[in-house]
């Protein structure tokens, strides 16, 4: 559904990914993980649009990103929920959620159908659907941030570390509500520097030093990998 | 009594003009971060453009106004295309100064047009007056109160009601998020210079029969649109309108009561007052981090 080919990105003169090479299938939980640093956050910027390619190509349902601005891939089904979530603070959770899709909404597709999905999944929200998005706590700004995502009715799902500043606990629960959603069918590709509750949830990885691809595989075999212990997992 | 009135109605007319051209300075500088120096002679412009259509083209004011208020959409929109687009990626100073080269070429460009000879635009509601509680009022004073109220109205409806305005309230807030979220935000960024145009051109309708239309008073209308933003809050709508009435109220009860060569003292010293003590203004800004 989604693969980067031969993938360089470059700020200035500083080369943050070094020809990547990443696959993801339709219906798979794919994980990216890595140190701080690694270039997790750049790759999935420039999936979205949001950085320049230096040379190779991103290619989404066997077409060409490229010549895409970031405002039209979410169309295409692209929807990203950014690092730091960037919830909009001075708007309502309900307006938060609203907006994802406003722009290009027909009437027939009925908002409160996709509202309704979001708050099943996450009924904290729909209790505080009136608040501003500042006043939420981390895990629900989260929340949020995930919902916003799914309301764009997106093909991918792009998921830049969702426990990041969150609470154990909290983390875990993200992270049970990103498996649902996974379970539901949707394609998810998610960054993460917690890389337990990431491989716990995804069918296959990739790890990323230094802005290269230096492993992957199906999670599990991740899991077992004596570098993946003991480099991200601590044992 | 009857004089307080009296002076209070012209004070929150004159005010109602100066919320309207803070408010189009607060849109503009929430949603793109450019302090608008011209805004004053935006509104100079609105002042004139109606003198074009109904003193020049001679038309009768519910076509003169809508045609005037549709030359302001256009030239909020021409704005946007040559000042602001061209030079969005650059810091943010530069566009500021564009903005002062914009404002002093107005000004020029209508000496030029329109001659230094102040014009006197005709209110539709000329030499009409009510009386309350022994106080003469012209009607056009509480038409420009009564018109702003609704104005006002709308505006909050458009803010909070519509796509259009969630985002452009979005787009203020963090305009990588907006992208990401499919949000046009070039469009939207035009649409809060349009906006802003049409304000101000209201805002110059408005004043042209309380004033005289002269081609320098932008600059005494930009001057005290700022103090009515710094009096409210940098930033904040309610506060661009506290402060504007404010400011305008102080004008005329100052000018009559004190004396008229002070009558400017008490708005921009309550201007400096703020800065000293509450720099935020009346309403302050929530939001700090503009991300």
């Amino acid at each position: 559904m989604l693969t980067c080919n031969d993938l360089t990105v470059a700020y200035g003169d500083i080369v943050a990914l070094h020809g990547v090479n990443i696959t993801v299938k339709a219906g798979e939980t794919v994980a990216l993980i890595g140190a701080n640093g690694a270039g997790k956050t750049t790759l999935l910027q420039t999936i979205s649009g949001l950085n320049k390619v230096k040379s190779g190509d991103i290619v989404f349902e066997s077409s060409s990103l490229a010549t895409i601005p970031s405002e039209r891939r979410v169309r295409l089904g692209i929807a990203h929920a950014p690092e730091g979530r960037r919830i909009f603070p001075g708007l309502t959770v309900e307006e938060n959620l609203s907006l994802a899709t406003a722009p290009w909404r027909r009437w027939s597709q009925s908002i409160a159908d996709d509202l309704g999905r979001v708050f099943d999944l996450f009924p904290r929200l729909k209790e505080r659907r009136r608040q501003l998005g500042w006043s939420l706590s981390g895990g629900e700004q989260q929340m949020l941030a995930i919902g916003r995502a799914l309301m764009a009715r997106p093909r991918i799902l792009l998921l830049d570390e969702p426990s990041l500043g969150l609470a154990p606990r909290l983390a875990e629960e993200v992270y049970e509500r990103v498996k649902l959603i996974g379970e539901a069918g949707m394609t998810i590709l998610v960054v993460e520097q917690n890389t337990v509750l990431a491989l716990a949830v995804a069918n296959r990885g990739y790890v990323l030093e230094t802005g290269r691809v230096v492993l992957e595989g199906a999670a599990k075999d991740l899991k077992q990998n004596s570098r993946v212990r003991e480099a991200y997992l601590g044992r | 009594m009857a004089d307080f009135i009296q002076l209070s109605i012209n004070g929150l007319a004159l005010g109602s003009v100066y919320a309207l051209a803070a408010i189009g300075f607060v849109i503009v500088y929430s949603a793109t971060g450019v302090v608008n120096f011209a805004s004053g002679q935006f509104v100079m412009l609105g002042t004139f453009a109606g003198v074009a259509m109904l003193i020049n083209g001679g038309l009768p004011w519910p076509v003169g106004y809508v045609g005037a208020l549709a030359a302001m959409a256009l030239f909020g929109a021409l704005f946007f295309l040559v000042v602001y687009l061209p030079l969005r990626s650059s810091p943010v100073v530069t566009i500021i100064i564009g903005t002062v080269a914009v404002g002093i070429a107005l000004q020029n460009a209508a000496q030029l047009t329109f001659g230094s000879w102040p014009f006197r635009l005709q209110s539709p509601f000329e030499g009409m007056t009510i009386e309350i509680a022994g106080a003469v009022i012209t009607v056009h004073a509480v038409a420009v109160v009564v018109g702003t109220g609704i104005l006002i109205g709308l505006l909050w409806l458009l803010l909070h009601r519509t796509t259009i305005g969630i985002g452009m309230r979005a787009v203020a807030q963090d305009v990588k998020a907006a992208r990401l979220m499919g949000l046009r935000v070039n469009g939207l960024l035009a649409f809060s210079w349009v906006l802003a145009a049409l304000l101000a051109g209201i805002a110059g309708l408005m004043l042209g029969p309380m004033w005289f239309a002269d081609v320098n008073m932008g600059d005494p209308i930009a001057l005290k649109a700022f103090a009515a933003t710094i009096i409210g809050g940098f930033g904040s709508l309610p506060g661009a309108i506290a402060g504007g009435l404010f400011v305008g109220l102080t004008e005329v009860l100052g000018a009559s009561y004190l004396s008229s060569a002070y009558k400017d003292l008490i708005a921009f010293g309550a201007m400096i007052a703020f800065l000293l003590v509450r720099p935020q203004g009346i309403f302050g800004e929530r939001i700090q981090d503009r991300g």
